[in-house]
């Protein structure tokens, strides 16, 4: 099983890739990446979607498809027309609409793929672990929160079973006053055991000090110093360079204030995950379809108007994409080994 | 204190500015576009955006949290974050019309009684922790968490107006909130059930394709900027999002009464505690 910072890793990169891929044939090599990844990693069990990917692009493909071919009439290659009184949809069809609409279906597939994956396959537990030490509070809320959702969804049919033994049928929003009041009250006196229970056993005797002035000092400059930044980036041509490196000083700054937010912070595991060479084989596959994402954005990038063409494809690009199914591969090799 | 409340409210103000700025930044692309530049930063102004939208929410979280939060308020937030995720959890598992979703109208009142701080908080986690259990983490999230967020925030703010009626916390026997608070939550609750809509729809529109009257083309003005949003909001959400509002507005009307008066209960038992001096 793969670390879970390198399963984010690796989704953000399919997210970064798939958003600059308009090409069909590149998209499609990134759909086959996540299908293998899907198909080869995700174990029965995982957290599922409320859609599959194959549900998701059943609908997202000729639904794109067709938003786009009836509002924009844009395209040589026109297949009928619709009258042009009715609004919105007035105007000719083309082929090229269609197709520039599938193709953003895929990319949405894509990434949707991506993120039901990285959903499946990382353990709720594993992802509140990747939360820094400077929310160690807000780690604990999720925490309760997360043990707290199956007792609470017990209670909820629990109640629901009570009020229907006495005759009670919901019908309207009206009638889901006594399911949610008794739930929301039990819920609240198990927050005060709860409360005593952490108190008692010292919860906030150590840390209950207010947050020093120098860290929001810190804070608020480093704010100031991104906003700044970003308005110089985003008016000034010239500023370009500049407002970098004001964006990155307010990060840094920020960045700080959240480490030394941290260090008060004691934090022990029993039985730290070790980094495997999987891991780092994963990176690198990351790493190397990221570098060609950004460097080769227009190549990736396709537009079928005015008149529909074929579009390019560099077999070095699409090798450099296949990076991105180096976590199947190190599965496979896990399975391999489970068996010997 | 004075200072210490000054900074505060200079670290609200800045992360609002940046996530203002990160959801209305392309109406001001148009302005900002220097011709060939245009294509670059269209490329890298999404991740740009999502960066400091991202960072935006850590700075006001770790802001937020470092305000000597206690054992009580750590339980009780996530607690209630517990009963909003099974509330969007049957969202997922039994589709509602529209855009209607009961997640809202806790955190409302939950930021009404409380206070604007918890409001965030449970804004923010209620977003994160229904996202986690019901697989729905993406790119999406953080724009989801802050606007969640400011929905908790804001309605914390509504407490302030003078005159409001339930306001007498000195009335032992008086827990819940007055029919004229009611019926201003109940008005909120419509705002921001489309005003979130609104929001949420900014951040991919200038890359969605359509019509020319409701697409972003790089070098419109301002004006002509906005009125193809609207535009593109009337024919693609507003349908969706009205669901959203009235089912905010009907959600806190038929709930809001009794669900703020066992809130204001509790928050009354959380706070006793007994003086060292006794």
């Amino acid at each position: 099983m793969l670390d879970p910072r390198v399963w984010l890793l690796w989704a953000m990169t399919v997210l970064v890739t798939a958003s600059s891929a308009r090409n069909p044939l590149y998209a499609a090599v990134l759909l086959l990446v996540t299908m293998v990844v899907g198909t080869t990693c995700t174990v029965n069990g995982g957290r599922r979607a409320p859609l599959s990917p194959f549900h998701f692009a059943m609908i997202a493909i000729p639904l794109s498809a067709l938003f786009n071919s009836l509002t924009g009439s844009f395209g040589d290659t026109v297949l009928f027309a619709l009258p042009a009184w009715l609004p919105v949809v007035g105007g000719p069809v083309t082929l090229e609409a269609i197709v520039f609409g599938a193709v953003n279906g895929l990319a949405l597939t894509v990434i949707f793929s991506s993120f039901a994956i990285f959903n499946a396959v990382t353990p709720i537990r594993d992802l509140i672990k990747l939360t820094p030490r400077a929310f160690h509070d807000a780690g604990i809320v999720l925490s309760i929160a997360l043990t707290f959702i199956p007792q609470t969804t017990g209670s909820l049919q629990r109640i629901r079973e009570a009020q229907a033994v006495r005759g009670h049928r919901v019908r309207g929003l009206r009638d889901w006053l006594p399911i949610v009041m008794p739930l929301l009250m039990s819920g609240l006196e198990r927050s005060m055991g709860l409360a005593e229970a952490m108190v008692a056993r010292g919860y906030g005797s150590v840390s209950d000090a207010a947050q020093p002035l120098r860290s929001q000092v810190l804070l608020a400059l480093g704010l100031l110093l991104l906003l700044g930044g970003w308005l110089a980036y985003l008016f000034g041509s010239s500023w370009h360079l500049p407002a970098i490196g004001v964006m990155l000083l307010g990060t840094l700054l920020i960045g700080s204030v959240l480490w030394s937010a941290g260090r008060s912070v004691s934090h022990t595991t029993y039985r730290p995950r070790r980094w495997s060479y999987r891991d780092s084989a994963a990176v690198l596959g990351c790493a190397l379809a990221l570098t060609v994402a950004l460097s080769q954005s227009e190549a990736l990038y396709y537009s079928p108007y005015p008149r529909l063409s074929a579009p390019g494809f560099d077999p070095l690009i699409g090798l450099g994409l296949l990076g991105l199914v180096v976590p199947a591969l190190v599965g496979m090799r896990r399975k391999e080994e489970g068996q010997l | 204190m004075t200072l210490e409340r000054l900074l505060g409210g200079a670290i609200y103000f800045l992360t609002g500015a940046i996530g203002i700025l990160a959801f209305i930044y392309p109406f001001f692309l148009p302005v900002a576009a220097d011709g060939a530049g245009l294509f670059a930063r269209s490329q890298q102004a999404p991740l740009l955006t999502a960066v400091l939208v991202g960072l935006s929410v850590l700075a006001l979280t770790v802001e937020l949290q470092g305000q000597a939060i206690n054992a009580k308020t750590v339980a009780m937030l996530g607690v209630l974050v517990a009963v909003t995720s099974v509330l969007r959890f049957l969202e997922v598992a039994f589709p509602l019309p529209g855009g209607f979703s009961p997640v809202f109208a806790p955190i409302i009142l939950a930021g009404y009684v409380f206070g604007g701080r918890f409001g965030y908080l449970m804004g923010t986690f209620s977003l994160l922790a229904s996202a986690l259990i019901t697989g729905g983490v993406g790119p999406w999230l953080p724009y989801q968490m802050f606007t969640a967020g400011w929905v908790g925030l804001t309605a914390g703010w509504l407490k302030r107006i003078p005159g409001l009626a339930g306001r007498r916390s000195d009335d032992s026997l008086n827990l819940g909130i007055g029919t004229r608070a009611l019926i201003l939550l109940a008005v909120f609750g419509f705002f921001w059930g489309l005003l979130y809509g609104v929001i949420i729809n900014v951040y991919f529109w200038p890359f969605a394709t359509g019509p020319v009257d409701q697409t972003w083309a790089p070098g419109i003005s301002l004006g002509e900027t906005l009125g193809r949003y609207a535009v593109f909001y009337l024919v693609t959400s507003l349908a969706w999002d009205l669901f959203r509002a009235w089912g905010n507005v009907a959600l806190i009307l038929l709930l809001g009464a009794p669900m703020a008066k066992a809130l204001t209960r509790f928050q009354r038992r959380f706070h006793f505690e007994v003086g060292s001096h006794a």
